[in-house]
């Protein structure tokens, strides 16, 4: 059944390769529709959220002992469903791509199939298949479909993440052959992660540091972090509006998804080693892209670089190690899933009008566009943070546990780790974050109306279709807001025992 | 005297013969006899070394017909079959007579015998056997001055290396005093590996397998050749010739590395020891070659050559699994030859009905195929892909066995400039998918033209689609590359 959902896509995809044109869009809202129905269901039919359901090992190379293994926990399941639904809604937002449609709904659910098959694999081998596969219709979507740099951004994005790959690659080879056993090589993430909290770094020493590193740098360009971000904003500016939703919506959460469930939980020792400096890379992406992102007159950018620092949150929570800083992290990536998604739609709805991005040339849209200046302001508010909404929760509860990252050996006095500092400075972005949204907020929507932006006809309120991307996206980020602990659960067993492998590792090193 | 081990290159030899009298009696028709002759000669070739009763004796003392053997011939024959075939199809001459067989045949001959030769002078012999129909081939077009100028570029070059490597092999003789393999072997275990002759005797005899596989600097040849000569003709020397070069390459290195015998027990477990001088020189070659032909890629503006600068750096990685020189690197060479065959062989075909059909091969002139024929496009870019090394296709298979082996051995540096050159030529891959995907023709400019015949389709489709299920389930070719593994290290 999971299996089957991973493949549902190419099932579309294959509909739409043999059906006219005009039915592609369509069979591609359909397919995510199923996705998600089929997600909901494999949800509900698991009894726990800790361990493995829905678990498949199959041999498929055992000449290198590669598995096709799957399986999904809470943690899967949580950005599974996140990404069925946010394929959804993108599906539904991409109903009105004229150019290519077939080429452009394939390519869509070739991607689809790809990030479902990260979350869901468990063997490295497989696992690795899946987040390059992704880079190819990634690769088209932007480069075919995109604005007017498209070529260049597209190649940019392209060139950074495979160089992220490969690093990763080299990470992942040396630990698999570090680990093999009598039978053979061990590509499980499952097992590695069990011999890992049992004894320690996968592999020893400088060559231990040099894979954590491959892998963190591989994973850190998605997520992106400072500095492997400059993709991002090129990225997301070129890609059509669907395609960025995706993009922030799921994309960079993988990466944060290999550092939680390979990164850490393989090399806590050299991930604590490397802690001050993940540190300090995960405090200039919050402050320095909040920065960056005040100073942007393109709308789309500004969105782009908030991603970045938000995105800092995660990395932040991860080297912190406490079980509400890893938690937050976590709800971090839910909610900037669901809130970028929805920035995004808000930034394709007014360039479908306009067709440009300027935030200068804005003002006053809120008088003649009432549904759309509320359901704006109420995703920039959601993104900065305001209590009962979901980016509230999550920074909030990776403040907290930041700052409970500190502790002091009893007897001498001295600190053995500490990450106050880093949740004092990432204050800052937050103060920042809560600038530039009302900065925007005002340009875009307040004030005086410009005479152009003031015609019902090139200048409607959002339609049914924009409606029906955007109500759903507000619903599910109050909802994650109101009620966390439905989200936190689902996840939970597997953070709080890495937040104690991680802490272990900590204290070990200090003392 | 057991001689049923040399049925495959008898039976090629006779098609040759078959070759020359069917031209000779069709004069002045179109030369489908001679054509139907040389491509069933091939194939009879390959099956009959396919179902070759394996030996490691020798005949005669010269000739070895074990597993890697038969390997290599299979390959050789389909490589040379579908060069016909391709050559047929492609732009320079409709109907490839009775010269051109018989000169594609003759080098097929040759590369059968250099990859079973355990004497040096047999090995010698098979490797001029090689090289002087490729001289013939590169320029046939003799209206062509392009082709004639490659082809005298590829004649000195393989004069100057040839010399060389004859120069290093006398030595080599005069160390072991004999001149088959096993007396290379056993004087190489009592010591000579450490004089300082030998390795000067190393350097020369490389340069003769550098010129073959086109190591750098031993490359020059190679953009001028495959530019000038037809695409079929450039992929025949950019897959067998190298993959002759390669294979006479490790039967040269296994020689010199004598004490690598591993335990007869487990003989695929064990790590061959520290290499010597041969070893270190193809390292350095490997990592300058690499680099050099992705960089050099890069700017490249004409298919053909693009291929050529991008077979240069596949050279490069392949010589990594000789650097590392375990049981597992050498299994990876194989496979990775495999997968090399599929994606060049379909890359040159596309090359050459692309520039038969628009009349120029530059890069710039395939933008907007994917309006004016989706399907070529789309082959083309997975061809693209599969040559870059991504998943799911054949090529990340092949360079991950590759990668794989270099950081088992522990050569992390070594395996982390590999894998950025595999990033650095994705930039010049892509940049032909972007002609064909992404670029926007301008206002009345058509898109070009080509128009496919059946074969055209039929010959894309079996050489392309295999790269997509190979790169999934590829355990079959996986294991039939390391059967040969322990004849050939003599475990």
């Amino acid at each position: 059944m999971l299996s089957f959902l991973v493949f549902l896509p190419l099932i579309g995809l294959l509909l739409i390769w043999g059906s006219p044109a005009r039915f592609a869009r369509s069979i591609n809202v359909l397919t995510c529709g199923v996705a998600l129905v089929i997600n909901l269901i494999l949800a509900f039919g698991m009894k726990t959220w800790d361990g493995y359901s829905h678990y498949v090992q199959v041999d498929w190379i055992s000449a290198i002992g590669v598995h096709y293994e799957i399986g999904v926990d809470g943690l899967g399941m949580v950005l599974l469903l996140l990404t069925t639904f946010v394929s959804l809604v993108s599906a539904i937002a991409s109903w009105r791509i004229e150019k290519y449609q077939r080429g452009y709904h394939m390519m869509f659910l070739l991607l689809l199939t790809g990030m479902l098959g990260v979350f869901v694999a468990l063997d490295l081998f497989l696992f690795y298949i899946f987040w390059e596969i992704m880079l190819l219709p990634m690769y088209f979507l932007i480069g075919i479909w995109g604005g007017p740099n498209r070529k260049y951004a597209s190649i940019k994005f392209f060139l950074y993440t495979l160089a992220g790959s490969v690093l990763l690659l080299a990470g992942v080879l040396i630990t698999v052959f570090q680990n093999a056993t009598d039978t053979g090589l061990v590509w499980s993430i499952v097992e590695l992660s069990k011999t890992a909290s049992v004894s320690g770094d996968l592999v020893a020493g400088g060559v231990g540091l040099f894979c954590f590193i491959g892998m963190f740098i591989g994973f850190a360009v998605k997520v992106p972090c400072f500095p492997f971000h400059t993709w991002l904003p090129d990225a997301h500016v070129e890609a059509p509006t669907p395609i960025s939703m995706i993009l922030a919506g799921v994309l960079l959460k993988m990466g944060g998804y290999g550092m939680i469930r390979i990164a850490w939980p393989f090399f806590p020792d050299a991930a604590a080693v490397m802690g001050t400096a993940i540190a300090a890379i995960s405090v200039i992406a919050i402050v320095y892209g909040a920065f960056v992102a005040m100073g942007q007159t393109d709308f789309k950018k500004m969105i782009a670089y908030s991603s970045v620092s938000h995105m800092g949150f995660v990395t932040l929570g991860l080297v912190a190690g406490t079980p509400e800083a890893i938690n937050g992290a976590m709800y971090m990536m839910l909610a900037h899933g669901t809130i970028s998604a929805m920035l995004f739609m808000i930034v394709g709805v007014i360039y479908d009008r306009a067709h440009h991005r300027d935030m200068d040339r804005f003002g006053g849209l809120a008088w003649n566009m009432p549904k759309y200046f509320v359901l704006a302001s109420f995703a920039f508010f959601a993104s900065l943070g305001l209590p009962g909404m979901s980016g509230f929760i999550a920074e909030f509860t990776t403040f907290t546990g930041t700052f409970a990252s500190h502790l002091v050996d009893p007897v001498t006095g001295d600190v053995i780790y500490s990450y106050r500092w880093a949740a004092f400075a990432a204050l800052l972005g937050v103060v920042l974050t809560g600038a530039y949204y009302l900065i925007a907020l005002q340009k875009i929507y307040l004030g005086k109306t410009p005479k152009v932006y003031t015609d019902p006809k090139t200048y409607p309120d959002v339609s049914l279709r924009e409606k029906l991307v955007l109500v759903p996206l507000a619903a599910v980020t109050l909802w994650m807001g109101v009620m966390p602990a439905v989200f936190m659960d689902m996840y939970k067993p597997f953070t709080d025992d890495l937040a104690v492998t991680i802490t272990n590792a900590m204290k070990a090193m200090g003392g | 005297m057991d001689f049923s081990s040399i049925i495959p290159v008898a039976l090629v030899t006779l098609g040759l013969l078959g070759v020359i009298i069917a031209d000779l009696l069709g004069k002045g028709q179109k030369p489908i006899v001679p054509q139907a002759i040389a491509v069933l000669a091939l194939l009879a070739g390959a099956l009959s070394a396919l179902g070759l009763e394996q030996s490691n004796d020798t005949v005669l003392g010269v000739l070895r017909p074990d597993a890697f053997t038969v390997i290599f011939t299979v390959f050789f024959c389909v490589v040379g079959a579908m060069t016909i075939i391709a050559t047929t199809r492609g732009e320079a001459f409709r109907s490839p007579g009775g010269e051109f067989l018989s000169m594609i045949l003759a080098s097929v001959i040759g590369m059968a015998v250099l990859t079973m030769s355990v004497d040096l002078i047999c090995l010698y012999l098979a490797f001029e056997t090689v090289s002087i129909p490729s001289y013939v081939l590169v320029g046939m077009r003799r209206a062509d001055p392009k082709a004639n100028e490659s082809s005298l570029k590829y004649v000195l070059f393989g004069a100057v290396s040839s010399a060389l490597m004859l120069y290093g092999l006398s030595f080599i003789v005069g160390l072991s005093g004999g001149t088959s393999l096993d007396a290379v072997a056993a004087a190489v275990q009592n010591g000579a590996g450490s004089q300082p002759i030998f390795v000067v005797a190393c350097l020369l005899v490389f340069a003769g397998f550098a010129y073959k596989i086109s190591a750098v600097p031993f490359h020059f040849w190679a953009p001028d050749v495959y530019a000038g000569a037809p695409a079929s003709v450039g992929g025949f020397l950019a897959v067998a010739s190298k993959a002759a070069g390669f294979a006479a390459l490790v039967r040269v290195v296994a020689a010199m590395t004598p004490e690598g015998v591993g335990d007869a027990a487990d003989p695929m477990g064990q790590l061959l020891p520290e290499a010597n001088a041969l070893i270190v020189i193809i390292a350095v070659s490997a990592i300058i070659t690499m680099t050099f032909g992705n960089l050099a890629a890069l700017k490249q503006r004409e298919i053909k050559r693009l291929l050529a600068w991008s077979s240069i750096a596949h050279a490069g990685y392949i010589m990594l699994a000789v650097t590392v020189w375990s049981p597992y690197a050498l299994q990876a060479l194989i496979f990775y030859l495999i997968a090399y065959l599929f994606m060049n062989i379909a890359a040159f075909f596309i090359a050459g009905i692309a520039i038969r059909e628009m009349g120029t091969g530059e890069l710039r002139s395939f933008r907007g195929l994917m309006t004016s024929n989706p399907g070529l496009a789309v082959f083309m870019a997975i061809i693209l892909f599969s040559l870059t090394g991504l998943p799911p296709f054949f090529g990340f298979i092949a360079k991950y066995h590759v990668f794989y082996a270099v950081f088992e051995k522990g050569y992390i540096w070594l395996g982390v400039i590999g894998l950025v050159n595999g990033v650095i030529s994705l930039y010049y891959y892509a940049r032909v998918v972007a002609y064909m995907f992404l670029d926007e023709l301008e206002e009345g400019e058509a898109p070009p033209s080509i128009r496919m015949s059946l074969v055209d389709k039929v010959f894309c489709a079996v050489t392309v689609i295999p790269l997509v299920p190979l790169g999934l389930f590829w355990a079959p070719i996986w294991e039939w590359a390391q059967a040969s593994i322990p004849a050939v290290l003599g475990l």
